[in-house]
């Protein structure tokens, strides 16, 4: 097989199929057989690529983020954007606002239960956190450096803002009455500010320009 | 008399329980009705008999796994009569998980279901409301008692410590590398010791009975 360069090979385009009815459907809503024909390959085709179904979901659940390389993260704040300015947008930026993200999230969502039984998709789940992680407390840290945060934990804090956006986002992705995602944003920069000593300056932030749509764990097409 | 009432009571815990443990080893969807009723002693027919769907089967579980969290949680309740330690007995319990498993996997499948399931969603709603009001009644009853600070507001803060102990919980179960529950106990204290201006610590930190430091503002 010689594919033109780019374009997605048949296992691919199995592998983005299974994306896509897995973010609209959920891990039920996959069969082989629809599966193929939204890649427009055949069964047959499916089954060489993939032995087992289960193969074919772990592989599809991993799919977006190993697919992207590593996890592109939103597009920088603007220049001179505060720390402030910058986390906000950050914690937007993982949250279930835009369809893309809640697409993303469902795959989340679903990456969570398998790994939960899986051991084996474990470190994968690992490494995101610890990217994620990694992000937050490498911006708190700029921040105290830069005189702007008070002097705190970073570690503990970046842990507790990925805590606060799993916990509120999932309520916001459900469509809990009481949680939009703008309250999620609002409540996630509130339990930081406080030990940040940022009072008002963090959830008084609007939410970012709209257009500038930031992405969770960016898929790419 | 009809046997059927007597087996009723008899038969449907047994599912339940049974149906509770083949949930957590595979999954919903993994899971088979069939291989309930092997596990429960009974046949599948019986199974849709009580229950229409798995779905309906899980929230039945979940149900009963928070019945018995909260009749633990009542208990245990009633053994304190400071709000911090009654906050701290509770923080403890829900960190333990449900079925002290230290394992919010049920509470994933009824996330990725309540998508989809408004039956499914409007039951874990009512779940979710009913853990916020308890803690914000215990904050309530620490403003009056003045233990804890009158500023914070007692519903945004078990929305806070809610969500903080959902999230944790999904990164204990999903085996992050140093979050026992032991630390998630400690993070979610670290949290309320601020939104509630007073310092509470583990019960093992403080013999049987917990206290709390009052510390100004």
């Amino acid at each position: 097989m010689t594919p033109d360069a780019g374009a997605p090979t048949a296992r691919e385009r199995i592998l983005t199929a299974a994306v896509r009815r897995i973010a609209s459907e959920g891990i039920d809503g996959v069969r082989i057989a629809r599966l193929a024909m939204d890649a427009g390959v055949s069964s047959a085709l499916v089954h060489y690529h993939f032995e087992t179904r289960d193969q074919l979901l772990a592989e599809a659940l991993e799919y977006p983020y190993k697919h992207a390389g590593e996890i592109r993260l939103p597009e920088e704040p603007p220049g001179g954007a505060s720390h402030a300015e910058r986390l906000n947008a950050m914690i937007e930026s993982c949250l279930p606002g835009s369809e893309v993200q809640r697409d993303d999230w469902v795959l989340w969502l679903e990456l969570w239960l398998r790994a939960a039984r899986e051991p084996g998709l474990r470190p994968f789940a690992e490494d995101l956190y610890g990217r994620l992680h990694h992000w937050f407390a490498t911006e708190i840290e700029a921040g105290i450096a830069d005189g702007e945060f008070e002097r705190c934990d970073a570690d503990d804090l970046a842990d507790r803002a990925l805590a606060l956006i799993d916990g509120f986002g999932v309520r916001a992705l459900i469509g809990d009455p009481t949680m939009p995602v703008e309250r999620a944003r609002r409540s996630v920069a509130g339990a930081l500010a406080r030990d940040l000593n940022v009072g008002e300056r963090l959830t008084a932030l609007g939410s970012v320009e709209a257009g500038d749509e930031p992405k969770r764990l960016s898929r790419t097409n | 008399m009809s046997p059927r009432p007597r087996v009723h009571h008899l038969r449907k815990p047994q599912i339940v329980q049974a149906a509770a443990e083949v949930l957590y080893e595979r999954g919903l969807f993994d899971t088979r009705i069939a291989d309930i009723a092997e596990r429960a002693g009974t046949s599948s027919p019986t199974i849709l008999y009580y229950f229409e769907s798995k779905d309906r089967l899980l929230e039945e579980v979940v149900d009963n796994s928070d019945r018995e969290f909260y009749d633990r949680i009542w208990a245990e309740q009633a053994r304190h009569e400071r709000a911090s330690a009654k906050l701290v007995a509770l923080v403890e319990e829900t960190s333990l998980g449900p079925g002290r498993l230290s394992d919010y996997t049920l509470w994933m499948e009824i996330w990725v279901r309540a998508r989809r399931d408004p039956t499914v969603r409007q039951n874990y709603f009512r779940l979710d409301r009913r853990q916020r009001e308890l803690i914000a009644e215990i904050v309530r009853e620490g403003q009056g008692t003045g233990e804890f600070s009158r500023d914070t507001d007692a519903e945004d803060f078990a929305l806070s410590l809610s969500g903080l102990m959902d999230g944790l919980g999904v990164q204990m179960t999903l085996g992050q590398p140093d979050l026992t529950p032991e630390r998630m106990i400690s993070r979610c204290l670290a949290l309320a010791s601020g939104e509630l201006g007073c310092e509470l610590l583990p019960s093992s930190q403080n013999g049987k009975k917990s206290q709390t430091r009052e510390v100004g503002r």
